[in-house]
């Protein structure tokens, strides 16, 4: 369609942002560039091979796991007669709210061998020591991928869920009448046209994955990540830690653009959405096994892990912790706050600006800003150092030749760092919820507002806002949960006596002693569960 | 309008982030260390000289932050974990010689750098844990490689600093190829993949995964005093390896002041408080680790492990030999 | 009475189409002019462009002796006091009717943005729902909003894109023929895209007929039905069926006989089409050794008029393929069968010949 408005001003700032948002990583890819080849050979005929091969592990089990514990929960959900789906159907979005690491320690505590699970075991059958049994071990690469597909699992849940309610009724009544049972109809009908959903889901769980650094070194499974650590930390080698980032984060861009390309042109969605589904009718057992399934999910995603957590909360907190709680919880707050206000403003920008400007490029703006989100949040901080760092000399030196006394270390040191790391690195989601928001808008109300005399301001302020409220509302809690979980590039870039509730419970975790941070934690959760019950209510209003 | 809010709104975080921590008396410490470790001491440095400490804290990264701030950074000092980093710190030229005769008096010779770049402030001994169930026994370093404790052996990753050091010491002692063949052994031992704290090994002893650790001095003090890990430390003894011979491998944790300090004199003042009697005897009362004053007594509980032989070997020597030790520990695939 | 809205040698390409090519149109106040042609044709181009959504490539725009848009300057959209009423209404689903009428009168006060509200709304009969949502009314009471939406703020010119196509065709003609009317009291002066002629006649002053981004005939809807000037005109507005001929000296050959021409200037030997409209024919069914078969019957139809048949002429190859004819539309009392031979002629009647491009 034709695009309104060519501002040049908005032109302008789009650009300037997309490009800002970039920076660290051209950063990156530019440091790699001197990276020495002796370090590498070493790497490479050391470690770097089983790493790289845990991290295509890992990246595989988890997709895997999360594709089969949401594709087919979203099917029990969608598409069948089992009791309690109105409860199940938000109580499987629950698991979303925990952060990984989190979800490794709880279940680690209960099921290793001195845990609750084992020490019973023990107690009725009268074993010794761990030679006398097989018990399985949850600190393992396996165990990391079932981890991580607990939390995630929930993306391809919403999504295909989503997908599978947004169908054309009639296309089923078609294929009920060409003589396919509904079940059948289900396997060919439903499910191909549910793909590229799934498609989308699969590659947000897959760059989460890959984003991981607490989980997998909470549970040792050494992956790239762990090479980049290494690099940069153990041998100082900036410049190889660089290139090995630069690869992890082309990977991951490769993957999304495969599955933009795979998906382009296959949309479908129905404008009879509301039409009665016919449901495919299990039987009591088969029933009882979808239910089972579905609920064995909400348990060990979500209600385990909480309760888990409020016991140990009940032991082991006291008052004085209550206090640093709330400093804690302040920081977390002002850094998600400004987070997820940056991002969803940055996210209006670029969306209105891919809306409504004639820019033959309009579109390029918002991918570009949207990259940061494969970027592991270590390497993020890493490539902010080097991006920031340079900036805030320059500054300095500017500052010192116009007379000014040295202002220090205003953008590096500061909460800047970490908002702006937090902004790149969330910013693909802010994108995506507004854009999706906006292209639900009738492409004639941007043209209704310049008909009716109305200018390009007045157009955004008293049309496309109101309308996206709920959207922007969404988007902003959405980053805002995302910000709150963050862990790896909070903990390099904090300035000076600055903890937030994920740092300190990482901390906490790395000595062992989680019970001592378990009511941030609830905290953390409780926060997450927002944007949940949110969406879940905007799903059922649509 | 919105973007004039929002602008405004941004503008004046800024300022309150930059200014609010201008404030006149501080200084601003990079810590290794972890918070809970250090804050009784700086609390007690505040009320005595006025002087407002700030602290960043993290486990990795620290000297890599401030090699990128430069000369505008605004760290102070440096309290670190590990001699290595000390001396890393040093050969980057980020750190300035302190000529203070508190420090140097009040230091041992051999904890301190002859240039005065860094300063040592408690020492730790890389202690071996054993079982109870196995009895008093006598351990070398060595020893970890021997086949009668196929499978009996737990560590952390052999990346962690304090491994890394103990590594160090021992391609000093015995050459590369030596300590190659012992990490090999040493990871065929292994009751499972190196994970977790020094304080999980312990655990893992007393969850019967293991028999023998590598934990530091100070984590056994500090589990007989949690509630919920006295029990795993209470399956364990603590073990002072090579007492019949070199003496236990030994590090320290340390402190030096940034090169470009822009509070230098409370940066020196927070530093001789560190070395000062009460200062020191906070050390060793609550954190259990050996006070490098030797006119400081360690704790009682501390005490009751008894006294052991010390290695003698330079602490240069370790910080030297930190990156061979790394490409040593890949190359036996340690931590895979 | 000088024109409010002239357009000359307007041309617009889109993606290396060309979407319009040398357009010329002028529209007197107080006209409202349908503008019909196939889809894609370039009508909701033409809109837009007079609306300002679309930048020309070439040619003048003015609109009340102002000149709005050249090949370079552009006046934009909202200076230009024109408004629409688009396909899908675009109603603001955040604001309520009365919001959405006032949206467009932010100049003026309060006082008078209610006054002008309140005459809209009861003008449209909309009173009642004064203070309800969009979702909450029918499709026929979301026109309505949109017009009095559009007609708020006074414009000089009002396009309307297919405004009726989402309107149930019985409501259709009431609808239009109110709306109609109110257009005229505020002597409003309209463009109008629609691809049914139908609604031409009832809702339009003036047509115009668009091919292919060229205005073809522009003039008074009875007067372009009676002398259509093409074929693409007469075919789209589907005036009649077609008659191929040949044309030689005073008089035209085809299979239905030979018809004299009184005056033409017509091009000689050429193949020419003759319009011809159902009460042009005479259809017989009887067989004597006048008059022979020279159409089969190919599809029927009832009406209320009587049967409605499509013949076809038959395959003879004595007879010269160029001037078979195929689908001729004829009403008849008579009841035939499919594949039925029959006798057409046709009554004399001011014949109408074109020729078809290719």
């Amino acid at each position: 369609m034709i695009a309104l408005y060519n501002n040049k001003r908005w032109k302008l700032s789009s650009y300037v942002i997309a490009l800002v948002l970039i920076l660290p990583m051209l950063v990156m890819l530019v440091g790699s560039v001197s990276a020495s080849t002796k370090l590498f050979s070493h790497l490479w005929q050391t470690v770097l091979p089983s790493y790289l091969a845990n991290t295509l592990l890992l990246a595989f089990w988890v997709v895997l796991l999360a594709l089969f514990f949401g594709v087919l929960s979203a099917s029990i959900i969608t598409q069948t007669n089992i009791v309690f789906k109105q409860y199940l159907r938000w109580l499987l979005l629950l698991p979303l709210s925990m952060p990984a690491y989190l979800v490794a320690y709880l279940y680690t505590d209960l099921f290793d061998y001195a845990g609750p699970v084992q020490r019973i075991l023990r107690s009725w059958f009268d074993w010794q020591t761990p030679n006398d049994y097989w018990f399985f071990d949850i600190r393992t690469l396996p165990g990391a991928a079932l981890m991580l597909a607990l939390v995630l699992f929930p993306y391809v849940y919403m999504l295909t869920r989503g997908a599978l309610e947004h169908q054309d009724q009639n296309l089923f009544r078609a294929s009920r009448l060409l003589g396919l049972t509904a079940k059948q109809s289900f396997f060919s009908v439903a499910l191909p046209l549910a793909r590229p959903a799934i498609a989308v889901s699969a590659s947000l769980v897959l760059m989460e994955t890959l984003a991981d650094f607490a989980t997998v070194q909470y549970f040792s499974v050494n992956t790239l990540t762990t090479a980049i650590y290494d690099t940069w930390l153990g041998y100082g080698d900036l410049a190889a830690a660089n290139t090995l980032a630069s690869i992890l984060v082309l990977i991951i861009l490769f993957v999304v653009l495969a599955e933009q390309r795979s998906r382009s042109g296959v949309t479908h969605q129905s404008a009879r959405p509301s039409l009665k589904r016919e449901l495919i009718q299990l039987s009591v057992g088969q029933q009882l096994l979808a239910s089972l399934f579905c609920w064995s999910l909400v348990v060990s995603g979500f209600l385990l892990p909480i309760v888990l957590l409020i016991i140990m909360a009940v032991q082991y907190s006291d008052i004085t912790q209550l206090s640093a709680l709330i400093l804690t919880g302040m920081n977390s707050l002002k850094i998600s706050f400004f987070a997820a206000t940056t991002a969803v403003f940055i996210a209006l920008l670029l969306g209105l600006y891919q809306r409504l400007h004639t820019d033959k490029y309009r579109k390029i703006p918002l991918q570009v800003s949207g990259f940061g989100y494969a970027v592991p949040g270590t390497v993020l901080a890493m490539a902010m150092l080097s991006t920031l760092g340079p900036l805030d000399h320059w500054l300095n030196r500017a500052g010192e030749l116009l007379g000014f006394s040295a202002p220090g270390l205003i953008l590096s040191g500061s909460l800047f760092a970490i908002v702006f790391a937090l902004v790149v690195r969330f910013s693909a989601i802010a994108n995506g919820t507004i854009t999706s928001g906006i292209t639900q808008i009738p492409q004639s109300l941007d043209y209704a507002p310049a008909s009716l005399g109305v200018n390009l301001l007045g157009s955004i302020t008293k049309v496309h806002l109101p309308i996206l409220t709920p959207t922007i509302l969404m988007a902003w809690l959405l980053v805002f949960v995302e910000a709150m979980k963050e862990l790896p590039a909070v903990l390099l870039l904090r300035p000076f006596n600055f903890e937030t509730l994920s740092s300190q419970i990482y901390q906490l975790i790395s000595n062992e002693m989680l019970e001592q941070g378990a009511l941030g934690a609830i905290l953390i959760v409780l926060f997450g569960l927002l944007p949940i019950v949110l969406l879940n209510k905007n799903k059922e209003r649509v | 309008m919105l973007r004039k809010a929002f602008i405004t709104m941004c503008v004046s975080l800024f300022c309150l982030i930059t200014f609010s921590s201008s404030a006149s008396e501080m200084v601003n410490v990079y810590s290794y260390r972890q918070p809970f470790l250090v804050e009784p001491l700086f609390e007690q440095f505040t009320k005595q000289s006025g002087v407002k400490v700030n602290v960043v804290f993290a486990k990795k990264g620290m000297a890599e932050r401030l090699a990128r701030e430069g000369k505008y950074s605004p760290a102070d000092i440096l309290l670190t974990t590990d001699i290595s980093r000390l001396i890393e710190l040093r050969d980057k030229d980020l750190v300035q010689p302190v000529n203070s005769s508190i420090l140097s008096h009040a230091i041992p010779t051999q904890y301190q750098a002859q240039d005065n770049t860094w300063f040592a402030l408690t020492t730790r001994v890389r202690n071996i844990y054993s079982a109870k169930r196995l009895g008093r026994i006598d351990l070398n370093y060595e020893d970890l490689a021997d086949e009668k404790y196929k499978g009996r052996v737990c560590t952390r990753s052999g990346k962690h600093p304090y491994n890394v050091a103990l590594v160090a010491s021992m391609v000093s002692e015995h050459g590369e190829a030596y300590t190659l063949n012992w990490l090999k052994k040493v990871k065929k031992n292994l009751a499972r993949k190196p994970q977790g704290s020094d304080r999980g090994q312990v655990q893992a002893i007393h969850q019967k995964l293991c028999d023998i650790s590598l934990g530091n001095s100070y984590y056994f003090g500090k589990m007989l005093n949690d509630k919920k890990q006295k029990v795993w430390a209470d399956e364990v003894y603590i073990n002072f390896p090579n007492q019949n011979n070199r003496g236990a491998h030994i590090n320290i944790s340390g402190v030096a002041m940034a090169k470009y300090a822009p509070n230098a004199k409370n940066a020196q003042a927070l530093m001789e408080f560190l070395v000062s009697k009460p200062a020191q005897e906070l050390y060793a009362k609550t954190n259990m680790e050996y006070p490098v004053r030797e006119d400081v007594a360690v704790s009682k509980l501390v005490a009751s492990w008894g006294n052991y032989n010390v290695d003698d070997l330079a602490l240069e020597e370790i910080a030297k030999h930190r990156k061979t030790a790394l490409k040593l520990l890949d190359q036996a695939q340690f931590d895979l | 009475m000088s024109a409010l809205l002239s357009i000359e040698q307007l041309s617009i390409t889109l993606k290396e189409r060309n979407i319009i090519s040398m357009l010329n149109l002028s529209l007197n106040e107080g006209d409202i002019l349908g503008l019909v042609g196939a889809s894609g044709c370039g009508k909701t181009t033409l809109l837009n462009v007079i609306a300002g959504f679309i930048k020309p490539n070439g040619g003048r725009v003015f609109i009340d002796d102002h000149l709005i848009s050249d090949g370079e300057h552009c006046l934009s959209a909202e200076q230009r006091q024109v408004g629409m009423i688009f396909q899908d209404y675009a109603l603001f689903p955040h604001l309520t009717v009365k919001e959405n009428i006032a949206f467009g009168l932010s100049k003026l006060s309060k006082a008078e943005q209610l006054e002008q509200v309140d005459r809209l709304l009861s003008l449209l009969k909309l009173s009642d729902y004064r203070d309800s949502y969009i979702q909450q009314l029918s499709g026929g009471q979301q026109q309505r909003v949109a017009i009095a939406r559009a007609l708020a703020p006074e414009p000089k010119l009002l396009l309307l894109d297919e405004p009726f196509s989402n309107i149930d065709a019985r409501l259709r003609n009431e609808l239009m023929l109110e709306i109609r009317q109110l257009l005229k009291r505020f002597n409003t002066t309209a463009i109008f895209v629609t691809h049914n002629k139908d609604e031409v006649f009832t809702f339009a002053d003036k047509m115009a007929v668009m091919v292919q981004g060229r205005l073809l005939q522009i003039g008074a809807p009875s007067i372009i039905c009676q002398q259509p000037n093409s074929y693409q005109v007469a075919d789209f507005l589907q005036l009649g069926s077609w008659l191929p001929c040949q044309v030689k000296h005073k008089s035209a050959q085809s299979l239905l006989g030979k018809v004299t021409l009184v005056t033409h200037d017509l091009k000689q030997e050429d193949l020419l089409y003759l319009l011809v409209k159902p009460s042009h024919l005479r259809l017989k069914v009887s067989i004597d050794e006048n008059s022979y078969p020279n159409a089969e019957v190919e599809y029927i139809s009832v009406t209320e008029q009587g049967y409605h048949y499509y013949v076809s002429s038959i395959n003879d190859p004595t007879k010269s393929e160029l001037l078979s004819f195929y689908k001729l539309s004829v009403y008849s009392d008579i009841e035939l069968s499919l594949k039925q031979k029959v006798t057409l002629s046709i009554r004399p009647h001011e014949y109408l010949f074109f020729s078809r491009p290719d």
